[in-house]
Parts: structure tokens; C-alpha cells; sequence
């Protein structure tokens, strides 16, 4: 098997280098023959011997935990457009079904960016970098059911080009490209982005609503947990996610498992995800307790701030992106609370945007490469000096 | 004795330990004085083909101060004088004579009589002065110049280097002696060892005064001076290696050039002691036959790539025979890896305990940097190698300096431990190499 792949290999590679017929697409012949036969050169300098783990397989695993997420968002595409349809769907009528909704974004997704990253790397004459992997898979997740594919595609080569590319490619952008795409998609697609577009399905049943738990108020004397349990979003159904929602926000559960696994394995830094919470955690205690009305989601506590929207899945996987994070310590314990603290602010004082997590993340995006000049003016200042 | 804490580095266990008995190498027909190994000379050779030298007698010295002398470790014709691309010298063979003809300098016995100038000026005749390194750029030591602390390192470069313990068996007496001689360049001189070598020292053993842990590089001396330094001046220390101050104290004493030096070699599943070669001897005649495809370096982290045809450099006494693997594995990138060597919780390795082989290929290939921070956690002298890296490439230097660029020890666990496989410490070495360049030009 792995003798006839070198072999093929061999024989397809006079095509795509030197003066092949085919030079110009050497960045695929490479990503492909790569992504088969992992490469491992002699090393030329010291030190000698390096360290096992390379880009490919670190992207690999923020794949791996995001598996959690994406199976449990097909499984959630389907299960709600039963609930909207008034059925009862079983296991693999949810799967099926929500393969059908969520696989034609996943590979619209890939497709168009996989396009815009081979176009760079032909220009640039560079290798295509894993990066794409993880922002490929993960601008689908935060991605409504209902999303016209069109949108995905334009999505994501905004995301791609102006999010990274323009930059300079993989390691220089400056925001999270998959962010960046939902916030094009979401301020020009508006109608395509809030309202009642959680759930996909062909025929809705009367009085269904595909709200997220986040458009819900209370009103009067209701408060807003009542308000919630009454919609059927409960802690429990926040938690474990069976809810409307975007693909893969929902279920706050499989996210805490792909976040686990990356701060175990060490994939993700876990002072921005542990800062991230406990700054949200803080704020929502404090908005609890200085609200004037029970009835919004200034009084929902932590909990329910913590389990409802997106905010897990943005702090697991895309404010722990390394490259737009900041890059010292200290710096990344600020950006992570921050995180937090801007998601409430915004979700309770600017009711126009109910999901304060992208505006969050994208904002402290911009403040990172600030937070790494002044942790790093601090560390400086406090070493004896060499010259 | 105090306990210096440093906590980063590489913690890993690695196979290619070196036994602890002894093994004599058999006189060669050549030996070398070599050039390769010896950090920003200019050499001027003194010496030309088929010109008879004695043991000691000086082969080269240094343009810029003519009065450090590399002397032959030999006593024959010179056979051969090699030159690389641009004419730069490799090495000067001479063909041994059975018995050595030695160049005798009058023995110090007694350091109270002699001044501190006689002693430095016997020193560069002797060929020995260049075992004082000075910091912080490790060029040969500034003669005038006294040092703040003299730092005295009993392991040397490398993970697998001569274990203190075998090569001070015997010579307690010319250790002390040396460390006498050091008292007259510093009143504060500091001697480190590793925890694990701690214990066989002997009467040594009461002159350590650090013990640092068992964690590479924290017994290299720009780590331990990182660690002490509590000022601006003591930047410019100097160190010396414990094979070196046990060759100045012999030269000092018997008034002849030491020409045996002891060596280790890492290699893969074999009887591995330590060798007692002379000084300049061919590699090829103690590592003896490598798989074609091994390759052969000076220390696996921070020596130079060596060739089976060169010879034992002045400054080198660890050799790695490391095993290259170029061979593609299937979907690499998802193995789980009971067997492979990371700093990182990626593979299962890292809950295994034993010890791992290793490889010399990079497992990857070179990507750009995305910020994770692995290079600075394993930094042992808290640097950020990422960011030096970005100052050097876009030629900001004053900010690579300000980022505590000259206190880099040049390791190499930055490179080792980078994910995208980027030659962080081939650039940040270039970027101190160059910057020296300059300041001493002006």
C-alpha cells in the first residue's frame, strides 16, 4: 500500500515540478503527496535532533476535538428540523438529515477556500499551510443551517483573502480569518444571519420558532429564566444542546470536551480559555446584581451566560487561534477576561447584536499584538541588560 | 554548595548514555589541529607543508591577536594543510613520529612568586589561553580584562558529554591547582555540576558551589551565569571548561603540552565508555564505522555537523552518531507514537517513561511562525525566541537587544522544540554573529 502510493507519487511528480506540465499546481501535488507520506527531511543545522510534533499534526488535533462538535451539530440540524416539522426523528433519520443540511456548507466551505489558499500559494510560490484545515471547519459551525450557500462561499473568500491572505498568509493575520468571515456574512447578510433561521426544514409546523435562547426576554413580571424554561431552553437543554441554534454553538458540553482536550494535549493555551470563562463568570454575576430588571439577560447569571450562545465554542476554538492571540503569557490571561467581559457587556447593554461572542473575540483580536508590547516592555524593563 | 532552581529546558530522557569506564586509543599515524571548531578566528597560519614541529609548537594563531597560538598536539611533518571554499583553513595534519618531541616551558609551581601577566603570557605560548571564553559572545578572553566570575562548568555542551566524575579521577590534585590558577584572574569562581554527577566527585566535590538540575542545558555556563548575574557587569564573565583547566594546570605544572583529552560518543545500541584519545586525532579512529546515512555531530543541540573524515577539535569532547530516517511514513501526522520524542502532550510518549531513540530528521517541514509560545517555554534563560526572531528578520537589531538577545546561551532547544520547524537558533546565532562583527569593527 505504501510502496504503490510512493510509486504513483514518483511517477505523477515529473508533471508537477521542474518543467512539468503541470507546474503550476506543484502546491497541490505537495499538500496531497504530504498529507499521504508525512515528510521528514535530514536536518541541516543544529540542533539535530527536533521534537516530534510538527504544524500538521498540531491542526490535526484542533480538528480532533472539534469531531465532538460537528457531530453533534449534524445530529442537532436534524433533530431540530423534526421538532419543526412536528416529528419524532431517531438516531440515524437526525443524522441523515442533518448531513444534508450541514455536509453541502462544510464542503462549500472547504472548496471555495481550498481554491483562494492554492491561488496564493501558485503566486507566492509557497507551500500550503495547514491553517486552512481548522478555519475551513470551523466558519460552518458558526454558521445558521439555512445559510444560502452563495453566502458561504463569499464568506469564506473574504475570510480567506482579506482575513489572512492579504496579510501575507498563515502566521501574519492579524484576525481570526474564520471570525472575520462570520462578521461579513452576519453585517452583510443580515436577514440570513438573525431572526428565525436557526432551523432548517422544508415545512415548519404553526407556532414554531427558530429563535436562540439569546433573542428571548422576559417581560414584566416574568423574569428571564422563566421566560427561557417556558421556550424550552432550560439549563439542561443549554447545556447538552439540543436547542436551535448555529451548527455548532449549541451544545456547550461537546465544546467544554474539545476545549478539555486541547488544554490537556496543550494545543490551546489554557490561560485563554480559563481567563475567558472566569471573565465571563464575573461579569454576569455582576450585571446580575446591578440590573434593574429581572426580565433580560442582564439577570440571567453565569450559567446561563456561560451555556447559551456561542461563547464556548468562540473561546475553545477560535480566541485560542495562536496566531491572532497574543503571544506572552500574561498578555493571553488579559485577552481571555477581556473576551469574557466584552461578550456580556454586549450582550446585555447593546441588544442589537445578541451573539457578543464574535464581536468580542474579533475586537481583542485587534488589542493583542498591544497586550504582547506592553507585557513584553514590562519583561524587559525587569532584565538586567546585555548591551 | 547552593541549589540554583531553573526550570525550563529539556526534561526528556534520550538513549546514547555513555558508560563510565575508560578506553585508550591506540596511537594514529596522523593527527590535526583543526579550525573548523573554533568560534571567529581568522587563522594566519605559521607553519607550511613539510615543515617538521614539535608537540606544542604553535600551527596557527588568531589575525586579530596574534598572540593566541593553536599549537600542534603532535610531534611530526606536516603532511597536509587543508583548505575549505575561499581558501578558508579546515585543518593542518601532521604525521606523527613514534615518540614525542616536546616544546618545554619552565613549570610554575609555586602562583604566589608569579605575576598575573607572566602567567597569561606563558599561557598564550602555550596554545591554552583560548580556554577562557568571555561572555557574552564566548570569543577568546580579553587578556587585560578581569573578569567579575569565572564560571567553571563540570559537564560540558552536550546532554551525553564526559561525565565529571571519570574525567577528574586521578587529576583532584591539578583540578585544585587549576582553580588556584583562576584565582588570579577572579576572586569569585563559580563551579557547577549536575545533580546526577554529583555524587562521584570525591575530594572534588568541595570545591562545587552550584549544583544545578538535571535538566539540559542548566549546566552551561550561559545559563548559570544568566541565572547569578545581578548586574550589568557581570555580562562580560568568562568561562572555562573542566578538560581545559585540567590541561592548563598540567601544561602549568609539568611545562608541556597536554595532548590527551577524553572523549564520549552518543550512538545508538552499542558498548558506549568513554575514550582517552590525543588531542587532534581522527574521528573515524574512536567512533570508528557508521551506517553511511548516520550522521555525525558535536553535540546533538548545539555542535557542528562533523564529518567521519575530520579530526577531534580543540573545544569539542562529545560525539553523537545520530541515525537519519528520511524514510515517508503513511499518514504520519495521526500516529500515535509510543516511541517518539516531543516536549509536547501530542503523542502518547509523554506518558511513557523510558528512553527514547533519536533521529536526526525534522519531522515536518518549515512553515511560518504561529505564535504558540513552545520556543519560550523551553527557553532555559526566559527569552522569546519568537519575537527575536521577528526583530532579527526584519533588521531590527536594537529590539532583538532589547529582548535580551545577547543573553541567548545558544542551546538550541528553541529550534528543537519549534512546530513549524523554523532555524530559530541558526538565526538568532547569526543575529549575535553579526552584530559582534560589526561592534568590533567599529
Amino acid at each position: 500500500m505504501k510502496n504503490a502510493l510512493i510509486k504513483l507519487f514518483d511517477t505523477l511528480e515529473p508533471y508537477f515540478t521542474g518543467s512539468g506540465k503541470y507546474k503550476a499546481l506543484e502546491p497541490i501535488f505537495d499538500a496531497t503527496r504530504t498529507l499521504f507520506l508525512f515528510p521528514s527531511p535530514k536536518t541541516k543545522t543544529s540542533p539535530f535532533i527536533r521534537d516530534h510534533l510538527d504544524l500538521k499534526r498540531y491542526m490535526s488535533f484542533v480538528i480532533l476535538a472539534l469531531f465532538p462538535v460537528l457531530l453533534f451539530g449534524i445530529y442537532n440540524t436534524g433533530f431540530q428540523s423534526g421538532v419543526a416539522q412536528g416529528q419524532q426523528f431517531g438516531l440515524i433519520q437526525c443524522f441523515l438529515v442533518g448531513a444534508y443540511y450541514v455536509l453541502p456548507i462544510i464542503i462549500v466551505s472547504y472548496g471555495v477556500g481550498f481554491l483562494w489558499e492554492i491561488l496564493f500559494a501558485v503566486i507566492r510560490k509557497h507551500k500550503i499551510s495547514e491553517g486552512f484545515l481548522v478555519t475551513g471547519l470551523l466558519f460552518p459551525l458558526t454558521l445558521p443551517p439555512t445559510i444560502p450557500l452563495w453566502q458561504v462561499a463569499v464568506g469564506i473568500s473574504f475570510g480567506v483573502v482579506i482575513g489572512k491572505e492579504i496579510f501575507g498568509g498563515t502566521g501574519r493575520n492579524l484576525l481570526n480569518p474564520a471570525l472575520t468571515a462570520r462578521a461579513f456574512v452576519f453585517f452583510s447578510y443580515p436577514i440570513s444571519m438573525s431572526g428565525e433561521i436557526w432551523v432548517a426544514a422544508n415545512n415548519t409546523i404553526d407556532g414554531f420558532s427558530g429563535a436562540t435562547a439569546l433573542a428571548i426576554t422576559g417581560s414584566g413580571a416574568k423574569d428571564i429564566v422563566q421566560a427561557l424554561t417556558d421556550k424550552g431552553f432550560d439549563l439542561p437543554h443549554l447545556f447538552f444542546g439540543l436547542i436551535p441554534g448555529s451548527i455548532g454553538e449549541t451544545s456547550a458540553f461537546c465544546c467544554l470536551l474539545g476545549a478539555a482536550f486541547l488544554m490537556i494535549t496543550g494545543i490551546a493555551n489554557y490561560r485563554i480559555i480559563c481567563g475567558g470563562i472566569s471573565g465571563l463568570i464575573i461579569t454576569s454575576i455582576l450585571c446580575f446584581f446591578i440590573s434593574e430588571g429581572h426580565d433580560t439577560w442582564a439577570h440571567a447569571g453565569p450559567l446561563y451566560h456561560l451555556c447559551a450562545g456561542g461563547f464556548l465554542l468562540g473561546i475553545s476554538f477560535m480566541a485560542t487561534d495562536p496566531v491572532s492571540a497574543p503571544g506572552t503569557n500574561p498578555a493571553r490571561w488579559i485577552y481571555g477576561v477581556c473576551i469574557g467581559f466584552f461578550t456580556i457587556i454586549i450582550r446585555v447593554v447593546n441588544p442589537a447584536f445578541v451573539e457578543g461572542v464574535m464581536l468580542a473575540i474579533l475586537f481583542m483580536n485587534v488589542f493583542a499584538p498591544l497586550l504582547d508590547h506592553m507585557v513584553i516592555q514590562y519583561k524587559t524593563s525587569k532584565r538586567i541588560p546585555n548591551v | 554548595m547552593e541549589k540554583l532552581t531553573i526550570n525550563k529546558g529539556f526534561k526528556l530522557k534520550i538513549a546514547g548514555r555513555p558508560d563510565a569506564f575508560i578506553k585508550k586509543i591506540p596511537p594514529q599515524k596522523t593527527v590535526a589541529v583543526s579550525a573548523l571548531d573554533i568560534p571567529y578566528i581568522r587563522p594566519k597560519l605559521l607553519v607550511q607543508e613539510n615543515e617538521r614541529v614539535q608537540t606544542g609548537s604553535p600551527i596557527f594563531c588568531d589575525k586579530r591577536d596574534r598572540t593566541i597560538q593553536y599549537v600542534s598536539p603532535a610531534t611530526g611533518l606536516i603532511k597536509e594543510i587543508q583548505f575549505g571554499p575561499r581558501r578558508r583553513l579546515l585543518a593542518v595534519i601532521i604525521e606523527c613520529e613514534e615518540q614525542d618531541d616536546y616544546l618545554t616551558f619552565d613549570p610554575l609551581s609555586d602562583l604566589n612568586v608569579i605575576e598575573t601577566e607572566e602567567l597569561i603570557s606563558h599561557l598564550k605560548k602555550g596554545g591554552l589561553w583560548q580556554c577562557f571564553r568571555q561572555f557574552p559572545y564566548k570569543d577568546t578572553a580579553n587578556s587585560e580584562h578581569r573578569p567579575p566570575m569565572i564560571i567553571v562548568s563540570l559537564d560540558g555542551n552536550d546532554i551525553f558529554s564526559p561525565n565529571p566524575g571519570v574525567l577528574l579521577k586521578n587529576q583532584h590534585d591539578l583540578f585544585e591547582f587549576g582553580l588556584n590558577v583562576l584565582k588570579k584572574f577572579s576572586q569569585n569562581i563559580i563551579v557547577t555540576v549536575r545533580e546526577s554527577h554529583s555524587n562521584n566527585l570525591e575530594s572534588s566535590q568541595k570545591y562545587v558551589t552550584h549544583l544545578v538540575p538535571d535538566i539540559f542545558p542548566s549546566w552551561d555556563p550561559g545559563v548559570v551565569l544568566y541565572h547569578l548575574k545581578n548586574s550589568f557587569d557581570d555580562n562580560v564573565s568568562w568561562c572555562i571548561s573542566v578538560d581545559h583547566l585540567i590541561m592548563m594546570a598540567k601544561f602549568l605544572s609539568t611545562g608541556h603540552y597536554p595532548v590527551e583529552k577524553l572523549v564520549t560518543i552518543s550512538k545508538p545500541d552499542e558498548l558506549k565508555p568513554h575514550y582517552l584519545i590525543r588531542q587532534g586525532m581522527p574521528i573515524k579512529s574512536f567512533i570508528g564505522t557508521i551506517p553511511k546515512k548516520n550522521l555525525v555531530s558535536t553535540g546533538q543541540f548545539n555542535g557542528r555537523l562533523a564529518s567521519i573524515d575530520d579530526y577531534a577539535g580543540f573545544f569539542e569532547n562529545t560525539f553523537n552518531v545520530i541515525a537519519v530516517d528520511e524514510s515517508e511514513q503513511m499518514f504520519g501526522f495521526v500516529h500515535l507514537g509510543t516511541d517518539k520524542l516531543t516536549m509536547s502532550k501530542t503523542f502518547l510518549s509523554c506518558l511513557t517513561d523510558h528512553d527514547i531513540a533519536v533521529d536526526a530528521t525534522l519531522h515536518g517541514e518549515e512553515r511560518a511562525c504561529i505564535n504558540c509560545s513552545y520556543c519560550e517555554n523551553i527557553c532555559p534563560n526566559d527569552l522569546m525566541p519568537q519575537f527575536i526572531m521577528k526583530a532579527l528578520v526584519t533588521d531590527e537589531i536594537e529590539d532583538a537587544l532589547q529582548l535580551g538577545l545577547l543573553d541567548c546561551c545558544r542551546c538550541g532547544l528553541c529550534a528543537y522544540a519549534c512546530p513549524s520547524k523554523i532555524e530559530l537558533s541558526e538565526i538568532l546565532t547569526n543575529g549575535i554573529e553579526n552584530y559582534y562583527a560589526t561592534i568590533s569593527k567599529s
